[in-house]
C-alpha cells in the first residue's frame, strides 16, 4: 500500500513538522470576510496545527515516539478524541482535525467502523486506540498490524512471527460490540482503581487496554525450535548460540515428561522383540513401585482392544533419536526426521507404514472398537427393536390432546457398574473405567462414589487423580459389557411399549397403549381416575422393568417418565440414580422452568452463552422471550426448539430413526510418513477400509470428502502424546463423484489426486480421514445399482497370482523380524489409482522430491535379481518370483528404455501405447547411447526380429479389446511399469486433460489403450501404414510437403482432442471408423463432400463484364451523357433489353432488371431538356427495353 | 459457422426460417388477420410481427414444414403465399423462386457442401453474414410491400402453395398435406392481362439463391 498512502502523508507530515507558532499575530488570527468559509476553514486548521505545536513544544519530556506519523480519529474512542490527540501530539506525532483525503494521514485511530467505511478503509491503515496507549506505555511504536480494526475477515489464515519463527495463527474475529465495553481503557481503568483501591494514576498511558498477541502465539506446548525451509536453517545456523540454551531447556522439560510417562506393554497381536520386553519390564517394575495400588494385578493397565500406543520413553530411548545431536534434529526436514523416527523397528511397526497398520489400528483401537461395538450393538438392538414394537404401532394411533406415556430408560453409570460386578470390594469406592492408569487415559465411565470428588466422564486421568488420589482404575469388560446390554433390553422389550434404542445402556420406551389399557380410555377423554390410574401403570412399569435388570444383570436402572422424549429425559435427571421419577402433566412448567437452559437436552455451551447475552439463564426465562426474538439469536432451528422445550414441547416421536448421512474412516494416530508412495499406499487401505463400512451400510456415495491434518507450523514435530496428532491444521477438500459409488479403485484414485492436490508434504501429515456423503442405499436384488449402468467386462485371469503376491510382498515386509526394512520398502510402489490430475509435487526443500514417483506401480520387480536375496526368499515366493522374472525380463529391459524415452519426449509419449513398442526410428539414440551395451543389444536386436514387435505386444497384451479394458479397473500391478500406467498417458499429457478429469470419464475413457488397439489392429491388418496413422513417423511427416504436413498435424490434434473429450462407450466399435477416417484424412477431406456443380455463369453486359447493378446504372448513364443529344443506337438498345432479358430469364433477378429499366426512367426525366427527336428516340428506346422486360417475365410465366 | 459443416439441410431450414418469418410478415401487411393480435419480434436484426394466435402459427408451421419436406426433395420450383379476398379469389401472390437451389439428391441432404470457385478456391455455402444482411434487406421491402399494392383486402384469408418442376413427383401419398390443383395451361392468355409483378429481392447468398416478388391481380372489373 506504500506510495499512494506515503506519497501525501509526506507532504502533510513535512508541513505539521515545519509548522512554528510563535504568536498570535498570522494572518491566520485576522477575521474572515463573508462568504469566506474555504479561508475561514483554512485558517481554522492552522490554527489547530499551532495549538499542536505549542503542546508538542511544551512536552519535550516525552519520547518523540510517533515522530513521522499523522493521525486522524475517526468515531467515539477510548480515551476520548481529545485525550489521544494529546497524547500523539506530545509524543511527536500529527494530528489532522478534518481529513480531506484517506491519504492525508499515516493511520487513522478508530474503535470501529461502519461497514461501508470498513469496506472503504480497507486498504488503509485503520487501528485501535490500543496502539497509541501501549505505545507509549512500551515507549516505542509498536507495529500497528497487531491492531488492525479492519483485517481480511475471519478466513483469511494469518502468518505469525514469535521468536523468529513462523506459527500458525487463528484469525480471531474480534469485532464484537462488547470488546470495547469490556476490554476498553475505561473499564480497565475502573478495573485497576477497584483492585489497587488507589486513584487513577496521572499517566493514562500505564494501563493496558488489549492484549498484546504475543501472548496469545504462545501456546505451544514445547518451545522447540522449528524450523521448516532451507533459507530459516541457514539463519538457524547464524543463531546457534541462542538455540543451544533452548534444546537443553527440552532435554530438561522432556526428562520431567519421562518421569510422568510410562511404558506399556504393546498389544499382544504383535510380540515385541525380547529387547522390547525386558524394557517394558524394567518400566513396569519401576511403575509398579509407583504405584500405592495393592491390587495391581486387578488393574492390568491395558486389555486386548486397546490401540498400540508407546509412551514417549519409547521415542526418547529410540538409539536412532538419541544418536542424532539435537541441533540436527532440529534441522531436518519433516521427512527425514519422520525417516529417522520410523528407522526404529518398534516405532515403525505401530505407524501407517506398516502394511498392517490400518488392520491393527481398527482391531486394536479402543475408541474404535468402542463407537463400534456401540454402533453394531446399537443396530443389532434397534433392528429387535423395530421388529417387536412394528405390531404395536399399527395400533397405536395418536389422537390429538392424546396424553403420552414416554419412559427413558438409563443404565447407572453402565461401563463403571458392569466392570464394578467383577471387583464387588470397590463398590463403594470411587471407581472409573479406563484404559489404564496413565496420565493420559481417558475415563469412559464412573461411579456414583467417584462422582462425588467431581470426576467426570471424559475426563483425563490425570485430573481424576488429583481430585481423588485413592480412585480405582477397572479394566474395560466388552464381553460382560454386551451382556449387560442384551439382559437390559431384554427387559425393556418385555415391557411390550414401543422402544427406540438410543445407545447400547440407554432407551426411549413408549408404553402410552399400555397404560391407556390400564385405564380404559383412549388417551383423550378424562375419566374419573383415569389419569391417576394411567400414572400409576406406568411407574409399575418402570418399576418392574428395573426389578428385572437389577436382578439378571445386578446393576441398577434409571427411568424417566414424561409425556414426551424431553420431559422423559428430564424427569430421568431426577431419578438418577437408581430410582425413577414421573413427570406429571401439572408439574412439567414448574419442573422446567426452574432447570439452567444448560440442562436441557442439545443446549451447551454455545448455544447457552449466546442465550445468556439476551439474558436468559433458567428455562422459565425463555418463556419471556418471544420466539422471533430466540429465533433471531439462535437460528431458526434451534430457536424454534427452545421456545418449545421450554414450554415442555417435544414432537419427536419414539421410534423414529435418524437416517445416516455420512460414512468415514480416518486415522489420527501413528501416521508418519516418508515419502508419497506411502501416503498413496495408506490412502489406498483407508479407502478400502471406507469401502468396507460403505458395504456394511449398504449403502453408496456421491460425494467424497478428504480430510487432512497437517501438523501447525509452531507444533513440534514430535507431539506430547506419541505418534498423535498434536497440534494441527485441518485442510478439507471434497468432490462431487457424479455417480454414486462404493468401489475401492474409484475411490481411491479421488482421494490421491485431492491429496496430491493439496500439496502437503508427507511428513507433515498427521491425520487423514476420508468421508462419503450424500448417501444412496444399494438396492436389493441388483448386482451394480449406481445411478448409472456400466458396463460388464470380464475380469482378467492374470491377476490372482499377482495379488497373491502381493500379499505374500506385503507380509514379508511387515514381518517385524526382518532388520533390512529398506529392502521391500523400496519395491513397494503405488498400486493402482493413478490421480487423473497431474499433480507436481514442488516442494524443493523435502529430499523426497528425486524418490517422487507419481506414475509408479506398486511392484516393479528388479530387472537383475540379486540371486542371493531370491536364495533367502521362501520357496514359494521364489518360484513366482523366478517364473516371473522369466516371462518378463525381456519386455522389462524395454520398458526401461521405452519409458525412459518418454521421459525425454513427453509431447510424443501422448500418443504411445502403454505396452507397445515405439518405432525404431523414435528411439532416441543419445539414450540409447548411454544404455549399456548388451541392453541396446537387445532393444536393436528386438527391432531386427521380424515378429519381435509383435511378440513383445502379444506378450503383453491380452488378444481381444475386451480384455484390455478390464485392465484399467483391476489391478495389475506388473504391467503397469514405471511411467507406463493406464493413466499415464493422461497424467502426463497436456493441460486439457486435466479439466476433464471427472470419475466417470476417467472410468470409462482408457485412451491410451483405444490407441493401442488401433496401433494393433494395423499392424495385424494388411495396411501397415495405416497402423501408423496415429503415431506419424517424423520422417513421413518430413516427407510431406509443408501444408499437408500441417493438416496431418492438426488432423492428429483434433483427434486427439475428441478423444480426451466425452465418455466413449465403444472404443472398439470406433476403432474402425476411426480408421477409415484416418483414411480419408491422409488423401484429403474431399471424399466427403457433395462438390456442387459449378454456376452457370451469370449474363453480363457489355465488353466489361458488368453485372452488379452499380455497374449497369454507371454503364447506362454513361450511355446516356454520351448521346443525350443524338439518341441511341439500335444497336446499342438490344443489347441492353436482350441483357436484361437474361438476367430476368437466367439470373432470375426481375428486380435487378426492374431497377435498371426505372434508372433509365429517371435519366431521362432528369435530363429531359434536349430536342424532341432525341427525346422521342430515347423513349422509343426505353419502351423497347421495357417491352423485353415483360416478355422475360411472361416467358418465366408472371 | 464452419464451412465443412453446411449441409442441404441447413440451407433448406435457413430458407424455411425465412419463409416463416415472411408468411407472418404477409398476413400482418396484408391484413388477414387483425394487427392487434400480432406481436413485435425481432429476427434478422429486423423489427418483425409475429401473430400470437397459436392456431395461426401452428398452421403455419406445419405448412412451413411441408413446404420444407418437398424442398428437401429438391421438387419445387416456387412457393407460393396466396391471399384471397372476400370471394376467395386470389388478388395477390407472393412468390418465392426456390428453383436455383443447388441440385441435391434426397439421400445427400445431410452431406456437407462444398464450392469452389473458378480458382479452386472453396467459397462458403451458408456465408450466415451475408444471409442475414440479405434476408434483412427482402424483409423490408417484404414489409413495404404495401406502398405498391393496393389496399389490402378486407376479410380476406392466404394459404401457402407450392409449384413443382416439370419433373417433380407430386406429392400425393398418404398422409397428403398438399391439395392438388390444375395447372394453367395457357400461361400467356390467362394470366398476362390479369397481373402485375412487383419484384421484392433477389437472394444470392452463398448457394441460397432465390427470388421473391409480388403478382398482383388486376382489377377483374
Amino acid at each position: 500500500m506504500g506510495s499512494r498512502l506515503e506519497q501525501k502523508s509526506t507532504l502533510v507530515r513535512k508541513r505539521i513538522e515545519g509548522h512554528t507558532f510563535d504568536a498570535e499575530d498570522g494572518d491566520e488570527y485576522e477575521g474572515s470576510k463573508f462568504g469566506g468559509f474555504s479561508e475561514y476553514f483554512r485558517r481554522k486548521k492552522i490554527k489547530l496545527q499551532n495549538l499542536d505545536a505549542q503542546v508538542r513544544a511544551q512536552s519535550t519530556d516525552k519520547p518523540k515516539i510517533f515522530k513521522g506519523l499523522v493521525c486522524h480519529i475517526n468515531g467515539y474512542t477510548q480515551p476520548s478524541l481529545n485525550d489521544l490527540h494529546t497524547l500523539i501530539v506530545q509524543y511527536g506525532g500529527g494530528f489532522i482535525q478534518y481529513l480531506d483525503g484517506k491519504t492525508m494521514v499515516t493511520h487513522i485511530i478508530a474503535s470501529n467502523l461502519t461497514p461501508k467505511k470498513k469496506e472503504e478503509f480497507k486498504r488503509y491503515r485503520i487501528v485501535k486506540p490500543a496502539w497509541v496507549v501501549d505505545s507509549i506505555d512500551v515507549g516505542k511504536l509498536l507495529p500497528w498490524e497487531n491492531y488492525r480494526v479492519v483485517d481480511e475477515g475471519a478466513n483469511q489464515k494469518v502468518l505469525g512471527f514469535a521468536n523468529g519463527t513462523m506459527t500458525s495463527q487463528v484469525n480471531r474475529n474480534t469485532h464484537r460490540y462488547k470488546e470495547q465495553s469490556d476490554a476498553s481503557w475505561y473499564t480497565g481503568q475502573l478495573k485497576a482503581q477497584d483492585a489497587e483501591k488507589s486513584s487513577v494514576s496521572s499517566r493514562p498511558a500505564s494501563f493496558a487496554q488489549t492484549v498484546t498477541p504475543d501472548e496469545e502465539i504462545d501456546e505451544d506446548e514445547y518451545p522447540m525450535p522449528e524450523i521448516t525451509s532451507s533459507v530459516e536453517r541457514a539463519l538457524a545456523e547464524d543463531d546457534l548460540d541462542d538455540d543451544e540454551p533452548m534444546l537443553e531447556a527440552v532435554e530438561a522439560s522432556a526428562n520431567l515428561l519421562e518421569v510422568r510417562t510410562e511404558l506399556e506393554t504393546p498389544p499382544p497381536s504383535s510380540p515385541p522383540p525380547a529387547q522390547h520386553i525386558q524394557d517394558t519390564e524394567d518400566v513396569m517394575a519401576q511403575q509398579n513401585t509407583e504405584m500405592t495400588l495393592p491390587e495391581t494385578s486387578a488393574f492390568r493397565p491395558r486389555e486386548g482392544s486397546q490401540e498400540p500406543d508407546y509412551s514417549m520413553a519409547v521415542v526418547r530411548d529410540s538409539e536412532a533419536l538419541r544418536a542424532v545431536s539435537p541441533s540436527r534434529l532440529a534441522s531436518m526436514t519433516a521427512e527425514e526426521h519422520n525417516a529417522l523416527l520410523l528407522s526404529d523397528p518398534k516405532i515403525r511397526k505401530s505407524t501407517v507404514v506398516n502394511p498392517e497398520f490400518l488392520d491393527q489400528y481398527y482391531r486394536e483401537s479402543r475408541l474404535h472398537h468402542l463407537s463400534t461395538w456401540k454402533a453394531d450393538l446399537k443396530a443389532q438392538l434397534q433392528a429387535v427393536a423395530a421388529e417387536k414394537s412394528s405390531s404395536q404401532k399399527q395400533k397405536l394411533k395418536k389422537l390429538p390432546g392424546q396424553r403420552r406415556y414416554i419412559m427413558h430408560v438409563d443404565f447407572d453409570s453402565f461401563f463403571a457398574a458392569v466392570s464394578l460386578k467383577n471387583y464387588p470390594q470397590h463398590k463403594d469406592k470411587p471407581c472409573v473405567v479406563a484404559h489404564g492408569n496413565g496420565s493420559g487415559s481417558e475415563i469412559a465411565s464412573c461411579n456414583y462414589a467417584a462422582r462425588e470428588f467431581g470426576v467426570k466422564n471424559g475426563m483425563w486421568m490425570k485430573r481424576a487423580q488429583e481430585l481423588c488420589p485413592e480412585i480405582k482404575i477397572l479394566p474395560y469388560d466388552f464381553p460382560a459389557y454386551e451382556a449387560a446390554s442384551r439382559k437390559f433390553y431384554e427387559a425393556i422389550l418385555a415391557t411390550e411399549g414401543v422402544v427406540q434404542s438410543v445407545s447400547i445402556d440407554e432407551a426411549l420406551v413408549d408404553i402410552s397403549a399400555l397404560c391407556f389399557a390400564e385405564s380404559g380410555t383412549d388417551g383423550v377423554q378424562r375419566h374419573e381416575g383415569g389419569v391417576f390410574r394411567e400414572q400409576r401403570k406406568a411407574d409399575e412399569i418402570a418399576q418392574n422393568m428395573r426389578d428385572e435388570v437389577l436382578a439378571k444383570t445386578g446393576c441398577n436402572v434409571s427411568v424417566g417418565i414424561g409425556g414426551n422424549i424431553l420431559q422423559a429425559k428430564l424427569a430421568l435427571r431426577k431419578a438418577k440414580p437408581a430410582g425413577q421419577h414421573q413427570l406429571r402433566p401439572e408439574e412439567v412448567l414448574d419442573f422446567i422452568g426452574i432447570l439452567e437452559v444448560e440442562k436441557l437436552p442439545g443446549v451447551a455451551w454455545s448455544t447457552s452463552s449466546k442465550l445468556e447475552e439476551i439474558g436468559v439463564k433458567l428455562v422459565k426465562d425463555i418463556r419471556e422471550q418471544t420466539k422471533e426474538r430466540l429465533i433471531n439469536t439462535l437460528g431458526p432451528k434451534t430457536g424454534e426448539k427452545l421456545w418449545e422445550y421450554s414450554r415442555g414441547i417435544d414432537r419427536v416421536e419414539v421410534g423414529e430413526q435418524v437416517v445416516r448421512k455420512s460414512v468415514s474412516a480416518e486415522v489420527n494416530w501413528g501416521v508418519r510418513f516418508e515419502n508419497h508412495e506411502q501416503v498413496d499406499e495408506f490412502l489406498q487401505g483407508l479407502c478400502g477400509e471406507l469401502t468396507k463400512r460403505l458395504l456394511k451400510e449398504g449403502v453408496k456415495g456421491r460425494q467424497l470428502n478428504l480430510k487432512v491434518m497437517r501438523r501447525a507450523a509452531d507444533a513440534p514435530r514430535d507431539p506430547p502424546k506419541h505418534l498423535g496428532h498434536g497440534k494441527c491444521d485441518t485442510h478439507n477438500k471434497g468432490i462431487q463423484l457424479g455417480v454414486a459409488t462404493n468401489d475401492t479403485a474409484v475411490i481411491t484414485k479421488e482421494v490421491i489426486t485431492m491429496m496430491r492436490s493439496l500439496n502437503i508434504s508427507p511428513g507433515e501429515l498427521r491425520g487423514i480421514g476420508v468421508q462419503m456423503q450424500k448417501l444412496d442405499p444399494i438396492r436389493a436384488g441388483m448386482q451394480d445399482p449406481g445411478s448409472q449402468r456400466r458396463l460388464q467386462f470380464k475380469t482378467g485371469q492374470a491377476i490372482k497370482p499377482l495379488h497373491e503376491r502381493q500379499i505374500s510382498e506385503a507380509k514379508s515386509a511387515g514381518d517385524p523380524i526382518q532388520d533390512d526394512i529398506k529392502t521391500p520398502e523400496k519395491q513397494r510402489r503405488v498400486d493402482f489409482g493413478k490421480p487423473s490430475l497431474p499433480v507436481q509435487v514442488v516442494d524443493p526443500g523435502t529430499p523426497t522430491k528425486r524418490m517422487l514417483n507419481t506414475l509408479g506401480t506398486q511392484f516393479v520387480l528388479p530387472t537383475q535379481v540379486d540371486p542371493a536375496v531370491l536364495a533367502e526368499l521362501p520357496e514359494d515366493i521364489r518360484a513366482k518370483l523366478a517364473r516371473h522374472l522369466t516371462s518378463n525380463e525381456l519386455e522389462k529391459g524395454f520398458e526401461n528404455v521405452r519409458s525412459e524415452e518418454e521421459d525425454t519426449r513427453p509431447a510424443r509419449s501422448l500418443g504411445f501405447v502403454a505396452t507397445a513398442l515405439p518405432n525404431q526410428s523414435q528411439l532416441d539414440p543419445s539414450i540409447l547411447d548411454s544404455l549399456p551395451e548388451d541392453v541396446r543389444n537387445e532393444v536393436l536386436g528386438f527391432y531386427k526380429s521380424p515378429g519381435g514387435r509383435k511378440r513383445g505386444e502379444q506378450a503383453l497384451l491380452p488378444q481381444s479389446p475386451r480384455k484390455n479394458r478390464t485392465l484399467q479397473t483391476t489391478k495389475q500391478p506388473v504391467k503397469r511399469k514405471r511411467g507406463g500406467g493406464l493413466f499415464a498417458g493422461r497424467a502426463r499429457s497436456n493441460l486439457h486433460n486435466s479439466d476433464i478429469s471427472t470419475l466417470t470419464q476417467a472410468n470409462f475413457v482408457a485412451r491410451p489403450m483405444s490407441k493401442h488397439l488401433h496401433d494393433d489392429a494395423g499392424t495385424t491388418t494388411e495396411d501397415n501404414t495405416e497402423g501408423e496413422a496415429d503415431e506419424v513417423d517424423p520422417e513421413f511427416l518430413a516427407a510431406l510437403p509443408e501444408d499437408m504436413r500441417q493438416e496431418v498435424l492438426a488432423q492428429q490434434r483434433n483427434a486427439r482432442l475428441a478423444r480426451t473429450g466425452g465418455i466413449d462407450l465403444s472404443l472398439h466399435q470406433r476403432s474402425k471408423a476411426k480408421q477409415k477416417k484416418k483414411l480419408f484424412d491422409e488423401e484429403g477431406p474431399l471424399d466427403r463432400l457433395l462438390q456442387l456443380p459449378p454456376r452457370p455463369d451469370k449474363p453480363t453486359f457489355t465488353t466489361g463484364k458488368l453485372s452488379e447493378l452499380a455497374d449497369l446504372r454507371g454503364a447506362v448513364k454513361a450511355w446516356y451523357e454520351e448521346f443525350s443529344d443524338e439518341g441511341p443506337y439500335d444497336e446499342d438498345v438490344k443489347a441492353l433489353s436482350r441483357y436484361l432479358h437474361d438476367v430476368v430469364v437466367d439470373e432470375r433477378d426481375i428486380s435487378k432488371a426492374v431497377a435498371v429499366v426505372k434508372y433509365m426512367v429517371c435519366l431521362l426525366d432528369e435530363h429531359g431538356q434536349t430536342t424532341q427527336t432525341v427525346q422521342k428516340a430515347w423513349e422509343t428506346a426505353l419502351d423497347h427495353i421495357k417491352e423485353d422486360v415483360q416478355t422475360a417475365c411472361h416467358e418465366r410465366g408472371m | 459457422m464452419p464451412d465443412d459443416a453446411a449441409t442441404f439441410r441447413m440451407l433448406i431450414s435457413q430458407f424455411t426460417d425465412f419463409l416463416t418469418v415472411a408468411i407472418h410478415t404477409v398476413l400482418y401487411e396484408r391484413n388477414i388477420y387483425p394487427q392487434t393480435s400480432f406481436l413485435s419480434a425481432r429476427k434478422y436484426n429486423f423489427a418483425v410481427r409475429q401473430s400470437r394466435h397459436p392456431k395461426v402459427c401452428e398452421w403455419i408451421n406445419d405448412a412451413v414444414a411441408a413446404v420444407e419436406t418437398e424442398l428437401l426433395k429438391g421438387n419445387v420450383e416456387r412457393v407460393a403465399v396466396v391471399v384471397y379476398n372476400k370471394g376467395l379469389k386470389p388478388t395477390e401472390r407472393f412468390l418465392f423462386d426456390v428453383s436455383r437451389f443447388p441440385p441435391v439428391s434426397f439421400t445427400d441432404v445431410d452431406t456437407p457442401l462444398e464450392r469452389k470457385d473458378s480458382g479452386g478456391k472453396i467459397v462458403p455455402i451458408l456465408p450466415l453474414i451475408d444471409i442475414e444482411e440479405q434476408f434483412r434487406a427482402t424483409m423490408s421491402k417484404l414489409a413495404n410491400c404495401g406502398t405498391v399494392l393496393k389496399p389490402a383486402p378486407v376479410g380476406g384469408t392466404f394459404t401457402v402453395a407450392i409449384e413443382l418442376k416439370g419433373d417433380g413427383q407430386a406429392p400425393i401419398s398418404h398422409p397428403q398435406p398438399w391439395m392438388p390443383v390444375e395447372p394453367i395451361l395457357d400461361k400467356d392468355t390467362a394470366n398476362m392481362s390479369q397481373k402485375r409483378a412487383h419484384p421484392i429481392r433477389a437472394v444470392a447468398a452463398g448457394d441460397l439463391i432465390f427470388e421473391s416478388w409480388i403478382e398482383e391481380a388486376r382489377e377483374a372489373d
